[in-house]
């Protein structure tokens, strides 16, 4: 059994989607989180002077997408198969383009095909993105979604799909949990 | 028809990872190319409207990464268990940030903007990445010339492609390199890769 430790700064940022992950498997995790003051005496013992960093049995993972990934396959959250996390990790790559475009606070005529595209792998009535429960796909949809509506609550004024997809995401009994639970922070 | 079918410009591009990884591992597949003007009329059957993607058994997937990700894991180029994965995945983000730069570089229409912006990625970014990639591949390669667990992965090929771009803006890049230019160097001898690299289509971008 694996002992994971993750190092950050307090906020979600980078780190909430490797939480998300944690929190929906009911795994433990020593959730380290850093003020800003403090980080530069930690900086030189991180392998590439960034975090988030997971360390699994001792040893230093760097990148956020990485770390996530690899927690999801070891917690089955990855998809069944190759392909199936092919789907799911395609979903994540437009969620994270979207992301992207998001540090300029605008609101470019360009997301509204981006979030067509989410509406429309949804359509078919189903609650998760692939293969019809939970994977980090989700998690991460509802993560970098959250970073939006923080800034324009009616953002998915538009989208049933997107806005039924949250509600299930928000109904899992260990999310709701950890929901509720996790440190209100500014990011 | 081919199992895997892989449409994208006339160009390496986003595409070229995928195509390394075929060379690589021998496998066939149709390289479809479309010229810019063609793709207007090609772009509402994509997925997302965009390119690179693979059609698969019938099913199209887009995003460049995540078909490379699922070509290396068909391949087994993708690391050995989760966790060489999970270092494999490491670099490949770091290279792709790096990438990312000099894209968004590279469409600036302003030429004073770009020059510059040219001038600051050179002198800051790029080292700061190349830096953290030289760190990795000493630290996962476990003293090989491949970046993880001393044996050939996808994240060899991505490393390639993305300096490719590079070398050719500025052939001085990698100098205070060593690992790095080692590892190329290695990559550049394997015999499959080798003979797909003297034979591919030569081309802008």
């Amino acid at each position: 059994m694996s002992t994971y430790k993750l190092y950050y700064f307090n906020g979600r940022g980078r780190a909430e989607i490797a939480r998300l992950i944690f929190a929906a498997a009911g795994e433990k995790v020593e959730d380290i989180r850093y003020e800003g003051s403090k980080w530069p005496s930690y900086k030189s013992k991180i392998p590439l002077g960034q975090m988030p960093v997971l360390e699994v049995d001792g040893v230093k993972l760097p990148q956020s997408m990485a770390i996530a990934r690899f927690l999801a396959k070891q917690f089955d959250l990855a998809g069944k198969d190759n392909f199936e996390q092919a789907k799911v990790d395609a979903v994540v790559d437009t969620s994270i383009d979207l992301a992207l475009k998001y540090v300029p606070i605008h609101f470019e005529k360009d997301e509204e095909k981006k979030k067509n595209r989410y509406e429309q792998i949804l359509l078919n009535g189903a609650s998760f993105f692939v293969g019809k429960q939970l994977t980090w796909a989700d998690l991460e949809v509802y993560d970098m979604l959250d970073i939006i509506i923080r800034i324009n609550g009616d953002i998915l004024q538009a989208y049933p799909c997107l806005q039924h997809h949250r509600q299930e995401v928000e109904k899992q009994p260990k999310i709701a949990v950890y929901l509720k639970s996790r440190p209100a922070t500014f990011f | 028809m081919s199992s895997y079918r892989l449409h994208y410009f006339n160009g390496r591009g986003r595409a070229e990872v995928s195509r390394l990884i075929f060379a690589a591992v021998g496998q066939k597949f149709e390289d479809i190319r479309y010229e810019q003007n063609e793709w207007p009329t090609h772009q509402a059957r994509m997925p997302l409207g965009e390119m690179p993607v693979l059609e698969y058994e019938g099913f199209k997937i887009p995003q460049s990464l995540t078909i490379a990700r699922f070509l290396a894991k068909q391949f087994q180029l993708a690391g050995r268990d989760n966790f060489e994965q999970a270092k494999v995945d490491a670099i490949i983000d770091t290279i792709s940030e790096l990438a990312l730069s000099l894209a968004t570089i590279s469409r600036e229409k302003d030429e004073a903007k770009k020059q510059e912006g040219m001038r600051k990625l050179f002198t800051e970014e790029v080292p700061y990445h190349l830096q953290h990639l030289e760190l990795l591949g000493k630290s996962y390669g476990i003293g090989g010339p491949f970046f993880v667990g001393n044996h050939l992965t996808w994240a060899d090929l991505y490393f390639y492609d993305a300096t490719e771009n590079l070398l050719r803006i500025n052939g001085t890049v990698l100098n205070r390199f060593p690992w790095l230019i080692l590892n190329r160097q290695e990559i550049e001898r394997q015999p499959k890769i080798s003979a797909y690299l003297k034979s591919r289509p030569q081309t802008l971008f």
